[in-house]
C-alpha cells in the first residue's frame, strides 16, 4: 500500500513537472499546485502509515497508545498546507497581474530581461 | 622605523594630494619632488652599512596567521632599486610638472605616480613574498591608471587593458606559484626560503613553481611572447613612460628573477628557460626597433631588448653574468630615462614623435641634446659611459660561459643594434638641417634638469666607477651569491677580448646606424604587418573569449524558462539517479502485500484525474480535475489517522479553488504553444522525475527510524503540555515556532495579494 | 528575554507597526531604521555573548532541544546576524531616497522587515523543518518585493524567479521529511547526533542530493542559477542590493550549515560533487558576465561566479577552507551590495545603466569614481583589500589540500573578474559621454547624503577588512573550528536536554 502511495507521489511530481515546462501561464500555477500536493503527501508518508489510528490520547489515557500514526508529519503537513495556500494565493495575484501588464501568457515570449533582445 | 617610513611618506602624499594640490599653483608643482627625494636621502643614509654588505630589516606583523608580515629588507639589490625608484623618481615629478602643465586633471597624474612610486619601493623592499605581490599587484593596478591616463581617448583605453589583462594574468599565476612555493618550504620569506634552496630544486613541485613565477616575470617585463604590451603602452603620457617602462616597473620582473635566484636558480631547467627566453626577446625587440619611426616605438623595443639581455644574463647564473646583469640595470636606468625623457621634451616642444619629421634641434634645443647625446653614447656603448661597462661585462660574462658561441653571437646582434636605436634617438633629430615646418623652442627647466643629471651621470659614473662598484655592484652581488665580497670595478681591463668586440661593435653599429633609411625603407610595411600580428592575435584572443562567453550564456541563459526548469530539474534527478543506481541504496519492492481492490481503484482514479490536469485544454475541467485530486488526498489523509489534516485540506482546497476561479475567467484560454515533438519531451521527462522520486519515497520508507521523537511526543503531549491532540499540541505548544512562521507567511501573502490585485491606475505607471 | 528571540521580534514588531500605520510613510520610515538599529545592536550583543560564553541556545517553551524548536547562535549564525544587520541598515537608508515614495507606500516596509525576520530565522534556527519555514517567510517576501514595481520586466522576472524558487522549496520540504523518516528527528543537533550513530552512508547520500539541489537554487550554483540573471536587476536597486548581499548568502549560509553538520563533506562522493559544482559555478558564472553590457546584469552574474569561490572553500573541508568561505561571504556581501549601491547612482545620473549608453563618470566625479574603483578592484581581488585575502585564504586551502586544478580554475577566474570590473570602468568612467545617447538622468547635481553615506561607510569597511582584515579573519577561523567540530554544537544544543 505504502508503495502506491509512493507511486502516486511521483505521478503527482511528474505531473507536475509537466505543467512547469509547458508554455502557459496558468500551467505554470497548476504545475506548482500539483508538486505542492506530491511534496504534502510525501512528507505524510514518508516515514510510514498507519491505517485508522488517529494521534488523538483517548479519554481515560494518559499516553498515546500503540499504535498510532505519527503526529509529527501531520504537524509538518498542516504547516506546509498552510504555507503552500499562501504562496498559491500571491502565485495566482501574480499570474493575474502579470497577464494584465504583458497581455499574453506566452511564456516562451518571457525572455527581454536575460536576452539580448 | 625608516624603510617602513621611506615607504609610507609616499603613500601619504599620494593621498594628501588631492588635498594640498589646489594650493600649489601648476608651475610650482615639482615640490612634489620632494617627497621621494626625502626617502632618496633616506635610504643613501644606509649607504655605508650597505658597502659592508649588511642588510637592514624591520619587520612588522600583519597577519601573522598565514606567516604574512611586512618585512622590509634593504640588501644590496633593493639598495639598487630603491636609489633608481625614489631618484628617477624625483626626477620624473620634476620633469612632470612642466610636461603636464596644460593639463587640468594633473593632480590626478600625481595622486597615481606616487601611489605607484610607493609600491614599487614596497615591492623590492619586501622579504615577504606575500607582501610583495600585494605591492606587485598595486603597481599592475595604478600603471593601468596612468597608461590610460588621455582616458577619453579609445586607443589609450584599449592599451591600458591590454597591458592590465596581459600583467595581471601573469601577476595571478605568478601568486599560484608563490603559493606553492609557500607550501614546500613552509615559509614565504626570501631570506628563509634560501636555506630550503636545496629541498626546493628537488622537489616534485619545482618545475611547476619556476614557470609560474617567471610568468609573472615574464608579463611583468615584457618578455617574449608577452612583450608587445610594452609598446603598446606608449600610449601613456611620457613621464609615465620614462618612470615606468624604463626604470622602475618593467624591472620589477627581472628584479624578481634575481631575488629568486639564490632560491631557485642554478638548476638547467632555469638556466634554459631564461636563457632562451631573454635572448630571444632581445634579439627579436632590436631588431624590432630598427624599423619603426615613432621615438617612443623605438625606446620601447630597445627597452624591452635590454630586459631581455638582464634576463639571460641572470639565467646564465655565473658570478661574471650576475656582475653584468647588474651593471647593465642600473645603466639602462640611467640612460633609458633620459632618453625617455629627451623624448617627450622634443614631443612636447615640437608637437611630433616621428624621426621623419625631426632633424636639426641641436641649434634649437642645445640642453636636450646634450642630454641626449650623453644617454645614446651610454647605450651605444661608447668608453667610458656605464653603458660601456655593462656591455663589457655582458661580453666577458658570455666568453666565460659554456654556451659561448651563442651568447656571444647573439649579444654582438643585439649590442649592435641597440647601438643603432641610441643613435636614431641620441642624434638624429638633432643633426643635420633643420625641419622648417617644425617651431621648436627649448624645453623648460623643469624638463631639462632630469634628462641632464641622469646623462651626466651615465658619463661619471664610467669615469669614476670607484663608488659604484663599492655601494652598488659588491652588495647587489651580494645578493645573488648570499656571500659577500668586495668587487672592483675598472674602466681599463686593456685590451682583451671583449674590448676587441666592443670595438667591432661599434664599427659596426655606425656602419648599420649609416643604413636606417634603408632598413627602414625595406622595411615598410613590415613594421606594421609585426605589430598588429601580435597585437591582432591578443585582440582575437580577447574576442574570441567574448564570444564564446556570449555563446556559452546563449546556450544556457536562454530566456525561456523552460529551459531553466529541465536544466535545473535533470541537475537534480540526474544527481539523485546516479546515486541511487550507481552508489546503491535501490529500494526493494516488497510492501505491495495486501493491497484492496478498492484502494486500487481509487488511486489509479487520481492518476488519471491528474493526466487530465495537465493535459487538458478546458480550463474549468482543469480547475475541476484540480478540486478532484484534493479531495482525494483528503481521502488519504482520513485514512491514515490524520483528521485534522482532512479537514485542513478540505477548507484550503475549497479557498483555492474559489480564487482560482475568481482569476481564471480573467485570463485567456489555454493555448496549445507546445509542438508534439516537445510536448513526448516533456512527458518522457516528467516520468522520469516522478519516477526518482517515488523510488526516493519507498527508500525512505524502507529506512525509516525505529525511534523517533514522536514517541516522546505520543509520552509527552497529556502529562507534561495537557492537550490529547497530539497533532494540536506540537503546532500550538512543541513547535510553535512554525506555526508562528506560518501565520507570517499567510501576513505576507495577504500583502502581496492585496499589492497585485490593487487595479489603481494612477499607480501602474510606476 | 533570551538575546536569541531579538532578531525574530525586532523585526517582526516593526512589520506589524509597519503595516498599522501604513498612512503614514514618516511613521513607517522611523519605526525601521530604528528597529535596524535595535537589530544591529542585539546582533553584536550576541556576537559578544557567543565569542564569551560559547554558543547560545534558547529551547522554545522550556522544551528539550529535539522535541520542541531550539533556536541556537554559534560563531557562525551570530556572524552572519551581525552582518546582516550592518547590510538591512545601509540599505535602508540608501532607500529612503532611492526608491520613489510611491513604490516605499506600497508596503516597502513591512516586507522590509518581514524579509529580516526570515533572513534572521534562518540564522538563528536550529531545527531543519523550522529552517524551512523561515526560507518560505524569507522568499514570499522577495517575492513580493521584486514584484512591487508591477513594471513588465520586474513581473517577467519574478515568474522566473517564483517559479525555480518555488521548485526548491518543494526539494526542501521532501528533504526534511525524508531526514526525519530516516532519522527520526528534526533538530539538526539531534539529527547529526543519530546519524553518526548509524554511519550509514548509503541512507544519506540520496538525502543530501535533496538539499544539495535546493539550496544549490537558493545560492544560485551552477547549473541552477538561472532564475538569478532574469530577476536580480529587474527591481529598484535598494531592493535589487538587498537580494544580491544577503539572499543567496542564507543559501550559502544554509549549505554550510548542512553539509558540516548533517552530511560532513568527509565523505568521498560527495566532496566530489562540490568540487565539479564549485569549479562550473566559478567558472560559467564569470563566463556569463564577461558577455553581459549592463551594469547590473554584469554585477548579478557575478553573484554566481563568486559564490562558486564559497563553495569551494565549503568543499576542501578543511578549518583554513571553511575559513576562507566564511571571510569570503562577509567580504561579498559588503562589497556586491556596495556595487549595486553604486549601480543606483549610475542610474541616478545617467538614466541607464547600460555600458553603451554612459560614460565620462570619472572626469565630472572623480571622489565617486575613486569609490567605485575601490570596490570594483576589490570585487575583482586586488590587493590589499578585502577581496584579495578572501580569494588568497581560500586559494591558500586548495593549494594545501593540492587540489591544483581548483587553485588554478580559481585564479583564472579571477583574471576574468578583473577583466569584467575594468569593462565597466573604462566604458562608464574613462570614455566620453556617447554624443548618441545624452545622458538622460534626472539628478546629476551631488546626491543627497542618505544616498552617499552608505556608499562610502561600504567602501571603508572594503578597506578596513583588506587592512586589518586579520580581527575578523580570526573570527572567521573559530567559527570554521566549531563548524568542523559538531560535537560543541550538539552538546549545546543537546545538553541541555538532559
Amino acid at each position: 500500500m505504502e508503495t502506491l502511495i509512493a507511486i502516486l507521489i511521483g505521478i503527482l511530481f511528474a505531473g507536475g513537472v509537466y505543467c512547469l515546462l509547458q508554455r502557459s501561464l496558468v500551467r505554470l500555477v497548476i504545475g506548482i499546485m500539483l508538486i505542492g500536493q506530491g511534496a504534502n503527501l510525501l512528507t505524510f508518508a514518508a516515514s510510514g502509515l498507519t491505517r485508522k489510528h488517529t494521534a488523538i490520547i483517548k479519554s481515560g489515557e494518559t499516553i498515546l497508545q500503540a499504535p498510532h500514526a505519527d503526529p509529527l508529519p501531520q504537524a509538518l503537513v498542516l504547516t506546509a498546507i498552510v504555507i503552500g495556500f499562501g504562496f498559491t494565493a500571491f502565485c495566482l495575484a501574480l499570474l493575474h497581474r502579470t497577464y494584465k501588464t504583458l497581455g499574453h501568457d506566452d511564456l516562451e515570449k518571457f525572455n527581454t530581461t536575460d536576452t539580448d533582445k | 622605523m625608516f624603510l617602513l617610513l621611506s615607504v609610507a611618506l609616499i603613500f601619504m602624499a599620494a593621498f594628501a594630494t588631492p588635498a594640498i594640490a589646489r594650493f600649489i599653483p601648476h608651475k610650482q608643482r615639482f615640490l612634489f619632488a620632494l617627497v621621494p627625494a626625502t626617502s632618496f636621502a633616506l635610504i643613501c643614509s644606509k649607504a655605508s652599512d650597505i658597502a659592508q654588505g649588511l642588510a637592514i630589516s624591520e619587520d612588522y606583523t600583519w597577519i601573522p596567521a598565514f606567516d604574512i608580515n611586512l618585512n622590509f629588507r634593504l640588501d644590496g639589490l633593493s639598495f639598487l632599486m630603491a636609489l633608481l625608484i625614489t631618484g628617477i623618481g624625483a626626477l620624473i615629478l620634476t620633469y612632470a610638472s612642466g610636461y603636464l602643465k596644460g593639463y587640468e586633471a594633473n593632480t590626478r597624474f600625481y595622486t597615481i605616480i606616487q601611489i605607484f612610486m610607493a609600491a614599487m619601493l614596497g615591492l623590492v623592499l619586501s622579504d615577504n613574498l606575500i607582501a610583495m605581490f600585494i605591492f606587485w599587484e598595486l603597481t599592475t593596478v595604478s600603471s593601468f591608471l596612468l597608461v590610460g591616463f588621455n582616458h577619453e581617448n579609445p586607443d589609450a583605453r584599449k592599451k591600458a587593458l591590454q597591458a592590465l589583462i596581459v600583467t595581471a594574468g601573469g601577476g595571478l599565476a605568478m601568486f599560484a606559484g608563490i603559493l606553492l612555493l609557500g607550501n614546500v618550504a613552509g615559509t614565504y620569506q626570501v631570506s628563509e626560503l634560501i636555506t630550503h634552496a636545496e629541498m626546493i630544486k628537488n622537489h616534485k613541485l619545482y618545475e611547476a613553481i619556476v614557470i609560474l613565477i617567471c610568468l609573472g616575470a615574464f608579463t611583468k617585463s615584457a618578455q617574449f611572447p608577452f612583450h608587445f604590451w610594452l609598446p603598446n603602452a606608449m600610449a601613456a603620457p611620457t613621464p609615465v613612460s620614462a618612470y615606468l617602462h624604463s626604470a622602475t616597473m618593467v624591472k620589477a620582473g627581472v628584479f624578481l628573477l634575481a631575488r629568486l635566484t639564490p632560491v631557485l636558480g642554478g638548476t638547467s631547467f632555469w638556466l634554459h628557460l631564461l636563457v632562451y627566453v631573454g635572448g630571444f626577446t632581445m634579439i627579436l625587440a632590436a631588431s624590432l626597433g630598427l624599423i619603426y619611426r615613432d621615438l617612443k616605438k623605438i625606446l620601447a623595443y630597445s627597452t624591452l631588448s635590454v630586459l631581455g639581455i638582464i634576463t639571460l644574463l641572470i639565467g646564465m647564473g655565473t658570478e661574471f653574468s650576475f656582475k653584468a646583469a647588474i651593471m647593465m640595470l642600473f645603466a639602462h636606468a640611467l640612460y633609458k630615462a633620459t632618453l625617455f625623457m629627451v623624448a617627450g621634451s622634443i614631443d612636447h616642444e615640437t608637437g611630433t614623435r616621428d624621426i621623419t619629421r625631426l632633424r636639426g634641434l641641436r641649434k634649437v634645443m642645445p640642453w636636450t641634446f646634450a642630454a641626449a647625446g650623453l644617454a645614446a653614447l651610454s647605450q651605444a656603448g661608447f668608453p667610458p659611459f656605464t653603458g660601456f661597462l655593462a656591455k663589457e661585462y655582458f661580453y666577458g660574462s658570455a666568453l666565460d660561459h659554456n654556451m659561448k658561441i651563442l651568447l656571444i653571437s647573439s649579444a654582438f646582434i643585439s649590442s649592435m643594434f641597440l647601438f643603432v636605436l641610441a643613435f636614431k634617438i641620441g642624434f638624429h633629430p638633432f643633426l643635420g638641417r633643420e625641419n622648417k615646418k617644425i617651431h621648436a623652442h627649448e624645453a623648460p627647466p623643469t624638463m631639462l634638469i632630469g634628462p641632464v643629471t641622469l646623462g651626466l651621470l651615465s658619463l661619471l659614473f664610467g669615469l669614476f666607477p670607484g663608488p659604484i662598484a663599492k655601494y652598488i655592484l659588491s652588495p647587489a652581488l651580494a645578493s645573488f651569491n648570499t656571500t659577500f665580497h668586495p668587487v672592483k670595478l675598472k674602466l681599463w681591463h686593456g685590451v682583451n677580448t671583449a674590448l676587441i668586440l666592443s670595438l667591432i661593435t661599434l664599427t659596426c653599429g655606425f656602419g648599420l646606424y649609416k643604413l636606417r633609411k634603408k632598413i627602414r625603407q625595406n622595411a615598410t610595411g613590415v613594421d606594421d604587418k609585426l605589430n598588429i600580428q601580435f597585437d591582432q592575435s591578443f585582440a582575437n584572443g580577447l574576442e574570441s573569449f567574448i564570444k564564446f562567453a556570449k555563446w556559452s550564456t546563449k546556450l544556457i541563459q536562454s530566456g525561456s524558462l523552460r529551459s531553466y526548469m529541465i536544466i535545473t530539474i535533470s541537475a537534480f534527478a540526474g544527481l539523485l539517479l546516479y546515486i541511487l543506481l550507481y552508489v546503491g541504496g535501490m529500494p526493494e519492492f516488497y510492501k505491495f502485500s495486501h493491497v484492496k481492490p478498492i484502494t486500487l481503484a481509487f488511486l489509479v482514479a487520481l492518476a488519471i484525474v491528474t493526466i487530465v490536469a495537465c493535459t487538458t485544454l478546458s480550463r474549468m475541467t482543469a480547475l475541476l480535475s484540480l478540486g478532484v485530486i484534493g479531495f482525494g488526498i483528503t481521502l488519504i489523509y482520513m485514512m491514515y489517522g490524520a483528521p485534522d489534516l482532512a479537514f485542513t485540506q478540505i477548507l484550503v482546497e475549497t479557498l483555492t479553488v474559489v480564487m482560482f476561479m475568481v482569476v481564471i475567467h480573467k485570463l485567456p484560454r489555454f493555448k496549445d504553444f507546445s509542438t508534439r515533438r516537445k510536448k513526448a519531451f516533456d512527458a518522457i521527462f516528467a516520468s522520469i522525475v516522478g519516477m526518482t522520486v517515488t523510488f526516493l519515497v519507498i527508500k525512505a520508507q524502507n529506512l525509516s527510524s525505529k525511534n523517533p521523537v514522536s514517541q516522546i511526543y505520543a509520552e509527552t503531549s497529556y502529562l507534561e503540555a495537557h492537550g490529547r491532540n497530539v497533532v494540536n499540541v506540537i503546532l500550538v505548544d512543541f513547535r510553535a515556532f512554525d506555526t508562528f512562521g506560518e501565520i507570517v507567511v499567510l501576513s505576507i501573502a495577504g500583502l502581496g495579494v492585496s499589492l497585485l490585485m490593487r487595479n489603481n491606475k494612477k499607480e501602474d505607471t510606476e | 528575554m533570551s538575546p536569541l528571540l531579538l532578531p525574530l521580534l525586532v523585526p517582526f514588531i516593526a512589520a506589524l507597526c509597519c503595516t498599522l500605520f501604513s498612512k503614514s510613510l514618516k511613521v513607517q520610515r522611523s519605526i525601521s531604521l530604528i528597529a535596524a538599529v535595535f537589530h544591529l545592536a542585539a546582533s553584536f550583543n550576541l556576537l559578544q555573548n557567543v565569542r564569551s560564553e560559547g554558543i547560545q541556545v534558547y529551547l522554545n517553551g522550556g522544551w528539550a532541544a529535539n522535541i520542541g524548536i531550539a533556536l541556537v547562535a554559534d560563531l557562525f549564525s551570530s556572524i552572519m546576524l551581525v552582518i546582516t544587520g550592518l547590510i538591512s541598515l545601509v540599505v535602508l537608508i540608501y532607500s529612503l531616497k532611492e526608491m520613489s515614495d510611491k513604490l516605499q507606500s506600497r508596503a516597502y516596509f513591512p516586507l522590509f522587515n518581514f524579509l529580516m525576520m526570515g533572513v534572521n530565522g534562518s540564522f538563528v534556527t536550529g531545527d531543519i523543518f523550522n529552517l524551512y519555514v523561515w526560507f518560505e517567510v524569507m522568499l514570499l517576501s522577495s517575492f513580493i518585493l521584486l514584484a512591487m514595481g508591477k513594471k513588465p520586466d520586474q513581473l517577467e522576472g519574478a515568474i522566473k524567479y517564483v517559479t525555480i524558487n518555488l521548485f526548491s522549496s518543494i526539494l526542501f520540504l521532501s528533504g526534511a521529511a525524508i531526514i526525519y523518516a530516516k532519522t527520526g528527528s528534526l533538530n539538526m543537533a539531534d539529527i547529526a547526533m543519530r546519524i553518526a550513530e548509524s554511519s550509514d552512508e548509503k541512507l544519506l547520500n540520496s538525502t543530501a542530493i535533496l538539499f544539495l539541489s535546493s539550496f544549490g537554487i537558493k545560492s544560485a550554483l551552477f547549473p541552477m542559477f538561472l532564475w538569478l540573471p532574469a530577476s536580480y536587476h529587474t527591481p529598484p536597486v535598494s531592493i535589487s542590493s538587498l537580494f544580491a548581499g544577503l539572499l543567496t548568502k542564507v543559501g550559502i549560509y544554509a549549505m554550510i550549515r548542512t553539509f558540516t553538520l548533517i552530511f560532513p563533506l568527509n565523505n568521498g562522493l560527495l566532496q566530489e560533487f562540490f568540487y565539479v559544482i564549485a569549479i562550473l559555478t566559478m567558472v560559467v558564472g564569470v563566463l556569463c558576465a564577461a558577455s553581459q553590457f549592463e551594469i547590473r546584469k554584469i554585477l548579478s552574474v557575478h553573484i554566481v561566479s563568486q559564490i562558486g569561490y564559497m563553495i569551494l572553500g565549503l568543499a576542501l573541508f578543511t578549518p583554513l577552507g571553511i575559513a576562507g568561505a566564511i571571510f569570503y561571504l562577509l567580504h561579498n556581501i559588503i562589497v556586491k551590495t556596495n556595487l549595486f549601491l553604486f549601480s543606483g547612482v549610475i542610474l541616478r545620473k545617467k538614466g541607464s545603466c547600460d555600458l553603451k549608453k554612459i560614460g565620462g563618470l570619472y572626469k565630472v566625479n572623480p571622489g565617486f569614481a575613486t569609490l567605485f574603483a575601490l570596490s570594483a578592484f576589490a570585487l575583482a581581488g586586488v590587493p590589499p583589500l578585502s577581496g584579495f585575502w578572501a580569494k588568497f585564504v581560500v586559494l591558500k586551502a586548495a593549494a594545501d589540500a593540492h587540489e591544483y586544478l581548483l587553485l588554478g580554475s580559481g585564479l583564472a577566474v579571477g583574471v576574468v573578474t578583473l577583466f569584467s570590473m575594468t569593462k565597466i570602468w573604462a566604458e562608464a568612467f574613462w570614455k566620453k559621454q556617447p554624443e548618441e545617447y545624452p545622458g538622460v538622468g534626472e539628478d546629476t547635481g551631488n546626491q543627497p547624503w542618505q544616498i552617499m553615506l552608505p556608499i562610502v561607510f561600504l567602501t571603508i569597511c572594503t578597506f578596513a577588512l583588506g587592512i586589518w582584515g586579520e580581527l575578523i579573519f580570526n573570527i572567521c577561523v573559530e567559527a570554521a573550528e566549531q563548524l568542523l567540530n559538531p560535537t560543541e554544537y550538539i552538546n549545546a544544543v543537546m545538553g541541555e536536554a538532559k
